[in-house]
């Protein structure tokens, strides 16, 4: 501040005489303004711009570079206050008014920048422009055009010109002052057609080409808006056009195409008689360019062959042979006149050096080939060469064409192109290879070959790109629903290739099953007849309910997708009840015996595995036998417990592979096996359930799951030591992980059969030796204690039942008598060594399993309405329990953690819960007794039971509980605030 | 005036391609061209009816090459040698056979130029293309020595000949204008490629063909020389700009044929190909190191990429190396295609093809072989051959033309055993797939570009003599073109268009540079009459052009143009001097 007062009488003394002072001054103040700020800032700024105003003509001259520098900066500036911007356009009109001609093209500028950011004022500005308009015409000059210009850019709709005033610019003797009303006619500057068109016409025959070429664009604008009566006018345009397709100029020429082609279906659609006439006209001049030497002109070419609505068959046939056709019958004096110049029109096209005219080719070809059918044919050959050019934008606009041939029912793919079009599927562009699926979801097939050829391309692109997937499953529901007859006849082949992958080892290439599966249960899609597809594949699909779900998103979605494989798939059941009654052995109809093969291999294979007899299949089945003993009419009923057996199946199916998968662990391609596991996993928390049974199992399934793929992720990272130094906190965190979650498997479910506890046993051991295989870990003892108890429930169980040990439990066995003084002797190599003996038994759900869980809600709680609370005081934190199958000798717990660590716990008395079944609710104020002296805490609540096998170490001293919790649901935080 | 075209040589005859042509005075000499077929004075065009005196340096402003042909020498040899082993029966037909074909096409271009110019003594400047120029002393080297080492006929010209024309040669790119002297301007255009004899693989397609425009004052005019209309995988089409012509001097080879698309011989190729290769076969293409071989490695290239076929593609050809040098250091010969991929890769460092070694040949899987020679004359394609020939599963494809007795040749009649002396016999259980590309501009190509240039009048050189008739009458029939078809040493004589200078006056200039039309407004009144009287066509405008412009002579003699305005005033002027 104190510099810029100090140079203001300077400044102001300096420059001291009359003429220069004023513009000078507004400057100074300009100059000031910049660096002032707020009010002041105004001020200057406003002082400025009445400087300026005040200013003669004279002296305005002299408004510098600087000055419009400076307004432009203000302009474009939003925080300049209104009126300084109102001063600044008072200004730049008045100077419009005094200020050399020179100078009008820079505050024309600077108008039409101050109407776009300030657009209160253009409607201001558009006025007083056009108020000046008038006195600029006579003659018209450069500056007639800048003002029209402004005009035009202020004003968001076109502006209209009056006749006189269009006509005298036109007939300007400054060409660039024509180009500009030529270009701008029709779009920016409103004419009446009538006026615009004999004036554009006149103007095609200009000397300048650019002229020439902006009034054939003009005419093209105006073909496309205008309405035309009379015939002759459309007629001398064309006609007009046709001159100048032989122009030298190479833009006038890519635009004369561009009006022949317009015009031209325009005078075609005058006389319905004389249509075909006038179209085969345009399209023989169209075609007679088509070797111009500019790639420009033959791509504007092929765009105008693009929009013909008729043409005569002969002459689109004549433009796909180089050689001139001799016809059957007598050809039409048209045909003789035109033939020679549509001669290999497109074949030409379709050879081009430039990519953009083969592109454009094929897209004219969309429209060309709805015209005649027999073209159609023909000109797919040709698309077929199209599909081995090397421009990937070439072969996906042939693809396109044909697709929209297949719209139109104009696409006979022939057994020799089929070949070639199945090459294309295996593209390496992704674009290429989704248009061309594309065409085979429309594809009807001749023959069953064709249909096997397709299929198998399709199953290989799985392999090859694997990204792809869901639309390879799309395109095969497709396929499948358009030809059931073929599927019909390879279905055996699927149901076998299926069937003997979920139960061998091959499931792996799980990509490939979901196709097969998706293929065939789309065939029987749209009519109830199932055919010789078996009903197990149906069940099958089920499993892979979510992956292949999207195949059909085009006509269900996935929950009705499930309730059509249940129904399906519940026909399989009749052939059981006959074996379960005890007439298995009776022939049957050939049809049921290979639906019944399908079935039992499965179950045979579950019984060997058990190694247990008959027990598993006997409970199979009669699961079944009993839901087809109810009424089948009774529909309602019917369907419940169906779907219930389809997910027990399903889980049943999931654990089923998991042993097979063991191998893979042992070869080191963890990797692999993780992505199954995660892949089940999904499918598990994707199913939905109507009733418990269903839910408890899956609950189960997911947990053991889940525990396997910890162990696998655990057991990949001790097997590769070296990788152990770096990850050895996610380590850690993962034995602890699986720890707990181990705990989870033994508490929270009730109801295993003797075997199956073995089984969860021995994995329970398993997750005890690898933590022992860690041989820095600390707490080496207490583990080795705890393994221990489990190793002798598990050896008492195996007593119990007069059976072998595993190869694995037998190890441990020794392992623990031989160290008696717990374990710290034994070297994790020993534990190493038993690990190699294990592998997972093949467990079946049990039927009566129950999953011990518990809901916890606390009503009315959350941040904004936090629970009284008065410090030192006991607080009751109400809570709304619902435990689930959990006996009343079990002993349960609420646990209630608060931030800092401390814990308390309140014992739940299952026997005051209200019981309807396996559920039991109580609605309980839980008090908590260490309220802290805060205004708010929160209290982290959930429930716990009490283990019942590990007793190692007592958790709580007093007043807790005896043994470890093992939570049986999510914690809730509760919110607490003080009562003020 | 007149435009007087001499036809030297390749006048109702290929080969020996020379033509003289006089514009406005200035004589330029088109090509310069030696015919084989003859070992006498007619190999050479008859230079003495450009200059009784042999004083060519003032007879001729210049002389413009527009391309070469070349063949692989080291090829010639090779092949000689081994059709002898073949068949014995066969050395002396194969020998004479072989080459009346080169007779008939070798250097038809440029084969008389170092003789013309170095023995007939002419010093004015040479003009060819940058590829031409580079190539052209390699090729006459080599044809130097073919004719005297293997004919054994006297020298006509020898290596420091070659040296000495080759420094009066001066080297033009496209579209360059040349001034060559103060009325004489010359310009090359791109003509794509051409080979002259679609069955001679030998024949290497050459890059750098070029149309050239000559201008001389008002008279223009253009020589094709060699051009092909359609694209090929790696050498363009021609491009020329809309020119006012003249005179069109093109050649007609293929003045009758119709060729068609090549695209679905490729595809029946790639096909064949990849069939054979996905049940695990070989698969051998016995080529020559350029041109055509370019070409199917690019085409076969692109195919593996798009199908990500991981099959391996080997390339024996020696040549190769130095065939792509050139085409890499002359990109802007080639197509659009290796034009555009350029600055990312280059088309002719093939992702997929990799160098043959000979372990190759033992190696069990599919695979691909480009083998040397073509025809399976000899070397390792008759070598591959012999080992790969008795299994069903190995694919031969032959691209191109295959002399009789050579192996190719016999092989085209698929027969079940081949004899290759008495003692060897090759069990033929292998599929043999033809290819017959043909990269040729055809009747269609040549009427295509006479008709973007529109020319006054077209001479067709370099054809056969009945098919020059049928297509001078095409041209004469279609375009309404007068054409011309001379005869060897004939000349043709076609008006040039001269311009008149004149004065212009200032009005007309004005009026010229305002739009020469009119508006014509009718008033409401005419329109309703007009309307009852002709209701179709009522613009409420109408555009009059007023073009009237005249021309007078004016008392020194001098031509005028003045408007129509300003003849009434001259008028009256006239009638008060008088």
């Amino acid at each position: 501040m104190g510099v810029l007062s100090a140079i203001q009488p300077f400044e102001l003394h300096h420059h001291h005489t009359a003429s220069t002072t004023s513009p000078l001054k507004g400057d100074y103040y300009q100059y000031l303004a910049k660096f002032k700020c707020g009010d002041e800032r105004k001020e200057a700024a406003d002082q400025s711009m009445k400087t300026y105003q005040n200013n003669t003509p004279e002296s305005i001259r002299l408004i510098s570079m600087q000055t419009f520098t400076s307004m432009m900066n203000e302009i474009l500036n939003p925080s300049t206050p209104k009126s300084t911007v109102s001063s600044i356009f008072k200004t730049l009109i008045h100077s419009l008014l005094h200020s050399p001609e020179s100078h009008h093209s820079q505050i024309l500028k600077l108008i039409t920048d101050l109407s776009s950011h300030h657009p209160s004022l253009a409607q201001l500005a558009l006025d007083s422009l056009q108020s000046m308009l008038p006195q600029l015409t006579d003659p018209p000059s450069q500056l007639t055009i800048e003002y029209l210009d402004a005009l035009v850019n202020i004003s968001e709709r076109p502006v209209e010109v009056d006749d006189s005033l269009f006509t005298s610019i036109c007939l300007a003797a400054s060409f660039p002052v024509r180009l500009w009303m030529v270009r701008n006619s029709g779009c920016r500057v409103m004419v009446r057609p009538k006026l615009l068109y004999p004036v554009l016409m006149g103007m095609t025959k200009e000397p300048y080409p650019c002229v020439r070429e902006e009034s054939l664009e003009a005419l093209v604008r105006l073909g496309e808006c205008a309405v035309f009566e009379e015939v002759s006018l459309v007629k001398g345009c064309y006609e007009r056009g046709v001159q100048l397709l032989s122009d030298n100029e190479d833009c006038v020429r890519i635009s004369a195409v561009r009006v022949v082609a317009l015009w031209g279906l325009m005078l075609a659609s005058f006389n319905v008689d004389m249509k075909t006439y006038w179209s085969n006209e345009v399209f023989a001049m169209l075609c007679s360019v088509v070797r111009d030497m500019n790639m420009k002109v033959r791509v504007e070419v092929f765009n105008g062959l693009g929009k013909m609505e008729i043409v005569s068959k002969e002459l689109l046939m004549q433009s796909l042979s180089k050689r001139v056709l001799v016809l059957d019958q007598s050809p039409t004096e048209q045909f003789v006149l035109l033939a020679s110049n549509v001669a290999g029109a497109l074949v030409h096209g379709v050879e081009d050096e430039f990519f953009e005219v083969r592109k454009s080719v094929c897209q004219s070809l969309r429209a060309l080939t709805v015209l005649s059918v027999e073209f159609a044919h023909a000109a797919l050959n040709l698309l077929m060469d199209v599909l081995n050019d090397y421009k990937v934008e070439v072969r996906f606009q042939a693809l396109e064409t044909m697709h929209h041939m297949a719209i139109n029912h104009c696409l006979e793919l022939q057994e020799n192109y089929m070949h070639k079009f199945l090459d294309v599927l295996e593209d390496n562009s992704s674009e290429v290879r989704f248009s061309a699926r594309k065409i085979v979801r429309l594809m009807k097939l001749r023959n069953h070959l064709l249909f096997k050829s397709t299929m198998d391309v399709l199953l290989k692109n799985l392999d090859s790109y694997p990204q792809d997937e869901a639309d390879i499953f799309s395109v095969l529901s497709h396929l499948g629903r358009n030809h059931k007859q073929f599927v019909d006849l390879i279905a055996n082949e699927i149901a076998d290739e299926v069937t003997a992958s979920f139960e061998g080892n091959r499931e792996f290439n799980s990509a490939r099953m979901a196709a097969l599966l998706v293929l065939s249960i789309s065939a029987p899609f749209l009519n109830a007849d199932v055919g010789p597809i078996p009903p197990v594949i149906f069940s099958f699909a089920a499993t892979f309910l979510s992956r292949i779900c999207c195949a059909f998103s085009d006509v269900m979605n996935r929950d009705t997708l499930l309730e059509y494989l249940i129904q399906k798939s519940s026909s399989m059941v009749q052939p059981e009840v006959n074996i379960s009654n005890g007439e298995g052995q009776n022939p049957l109809a050939k049809d049921d015996v290979q639906n019944v093969a399908g079935n039992e291999m499965i179950h045979s294979e579950i019984t060997i595995n058990n190694g247990e007899g008959q027990l598993p299949l006997s409970k199979y089945n009669v699961q079944n036998v009993a839901l087809e003993m109810k009424p089948p009419n009774d529909v309602g009923q019917h369907k419940q417990p169906v779907h219930d057996s389809v997910v027990l199946t399903y889980i049943n199916y999931i654990l089923v592979k998991l042993p097979n998968i063991w191998p893979k662990v042992q070869s080191y391609s963890a990797n692999e096996v993780l992505c199954s596991l995660r892949h089940w996993k999904e499918e598990l928390t994707s199913l939905t359930f109507d009733s418990s049974a269903p839910a408890d199992a899956s609950a189960f399934a997911l947990l053991y799951l889940k525990i396997i793929k910890l162990v696998v992720e655990v057991w990949d990272h001790l097997v590769r030591k070296t990788e152990v130094v770096s990850g050895t906190v996610e380590l850690e965190d993962k034995l602890e992980k699986l720890d707990r979650r181990a705990k989870e498997l033994m508490n929270r479910f009730v109801g295993f059969s003797a075997e199956e506890e073995i089984s969860v046993l021995e994995l329970i051991l398993l997750t005890y030796t690898l933590r022992l295989c860690r041989a820095e870990i600390c707490s080496r003892n207490f583990i080795f204690k705890r393994m221990t108890i489990i190793y002798l429930r598990t050896e008492s169980f195996l007593k119990l039942r007069s059976d072998v040990a595993s190869g694995f439990v037998a190890e441990l066995g020794n392992l623990i008598r031989e160290s008696s003084n717990g374990g710290a002797s034994c070297s994790s190599l020993a534990f190493d060594n038993c690990l190699k003996l294990f592998s997972p038994k093949r467990l079946m759900i049990p039927e009566g399993i129950r999953h011990r869980r518990a809901e916890l809600s606390i009503p009315n709680n959350c941040p904004d309405y936090p629970l009284p609370f008065a410090p030192g005081l006991t607080a009751s934190i109400p809570c709304d329990i619902t435990i689930h199958n959990i006996s009343s000798n079990c002993r349960a717990w609420v646990r209630m953690c608060i931030n800092d660590g401390f814990t308390q716990h309140v014992y739940l008395d299952l026997q005051s819960f209200e019981v309807s079944g396996e559920v039991r609710k109580i609605s309980y104020a839980v008090p908590y007794y260490r309220t802290p002296e805060v205004d708010s805490f929160n209290l982290k609540v959930c429930i716990g039971l009490e283990s019942l096998f590990e007793n190692v170490t007592p958790v709580q001293a007093h007043g807790g509980p005896k043994c470890e919790l093992v939570l049986l649901c999510e914690e809730k935080i509760v919110y607490l605030s003080r009562v003020l | 005036m007149a435009i007087e075209t001499l036809v030297l040589g390749a006048g109702q005859e290929v080969g020996k391609s020379c033509v003289v042509v006089n514009i406005n005075g200035k004589r330029i000499m088109f090509d310069c061209g030696m015919h084989m077929g003859v070992s006498d004075h007619r190999r050479y065009p008859n230079f003495s009816l450009i200059s009784p005196t042999g004083d060519f340096d003032t007879a001729l402003s210049c002389i413009i090459i527009t391309h070469l042909y070349c063949i692989n020498t080291l090829f010639l040899r090779f092949h000689y040698f081994l059709i002898i082993k073949i068949s014995h029966s066969l050395i002396l037909y194969s020998y004479i056979f072989f080459f009346g074909i080169i007779c008939d096409s070798h250097l038809d271009h440029l084969g008389a130029l170092v003789y013309f110019t170095e023995v007939c003594g002419f010093h004015g400047p040479i003009y060819m293309t940058y590829p031409t120029k580079a190539l052209a002393p390699l090729m006459l080297e080599d044809y130097r020595k073919v004719l005297v080492e293997r004919r054994g006929e006297e020298e006509q010209f020898n290596s420091d000949h070659i040296a000495e024309c080759m420094k009066k040669v001066i080297a033009v790119d496209l579209r360059q204008t040349i001034q060559v002297d103060k009325d004489l301007q010359i310009r090359a255009y791109y003509a794509g490629h051409f080979t002259l004899f679609e069955y001679l693989t030998l024949i290497l397609k050459v890059l750098g063909a070029a149309m050239f425009h000559a201008k001389v004052g008002d008279s223009e005019m253009v020589y094709t020389g060699d051009y092909n209309m359609t694209p090929d995988r790696h050498l363009g089409a021609a491009q020329i700009d809309r020119l006012r012509l003249d005179l069109l001097i093109t050649e007609s080879t293929y003045g009758t044929t119709i060729r068609d698309s090549k695209y679905a011989r490729e595809r029946e190729f790639l096909d064949a190909v990849h069939k054979c290769v996905s049940a695990g076969g070989k698969v051998l293409i016995p080529t020559f190191g350029l041109g055509r071989a370019q070409e199917l490695c690019i085409l076969m290239d692109d195919y593996w990429e798009r199908m990500n076929l991981k099959v391996p593609i080997y390339f024996s050809a020696g040549l190769t190396k130095q065939a792509n040098v050139y085409y890499k250091m002359l990109i802007n010969w080639t197509s659009q295609k290796i034009k555009d991929s350029y600055p990312t890769n280059n088309a002719f460092d093939f992702k997929n093809v990799c160098k043959y070694e000979r372990s190759v040949l033992d190696t069990p899987g599919p695979c691909v072989l480009f083998a040397s020679p073509g025809m399976i004359s000899g070397g390792l394609s008759l070598e591959v051959f012999k080992r790969w020939a008795p299994f069903e599963n190995t694919l031969v494809a032959l691209p191109g033309y295959c002399l009789p007795g050579t192996v190719g040749h016999v092989l085209m009649s698929k027969p079940p055993k081949i004899e290759l002396d008495p003692n060897t016999k090759i069990d033929v259980r292998c599929q043999v797939h033809q290819l017959a590309f043909s990269p040729h501009t055809d009747s269609k190509g040549i009427m295509d570009l006479i008709k973007f240039l529109s020319p006054k009048h077209v001479i067709l050189v370099h054809g056969e003599k009945p098919k020059m008739v049928s297509l001078k009458e095409k041209i004469h029939s279609e375009m309404g073109i007068p054409c011309y078809h001379p005869a060897n040493n004939e000349t043709v004589s076609v008006p040039s268009t001269v311009y008149v200078k004149a004065q212009a006056s200032d009005a007309f200039m004005e009026r010229c540079l305002k739009p020469n039309f009119k508006l014509h407004k009718c008033s409401s009144q005419e329109l309703s009459i007009k309307t009852l009287t002709d209701k179709n066509i009522v613009p409420e405008l109408q555009v009059i052009n007023e073009k009237a412009v005249f021309i007078v002579e004016d008392k020194s003699k001098k031509l005028k143009v003045v408007h129509n305005d300003e003849v009434l005033v001259m008028l009256g002027e006239k009638k008060t001097e008088d």
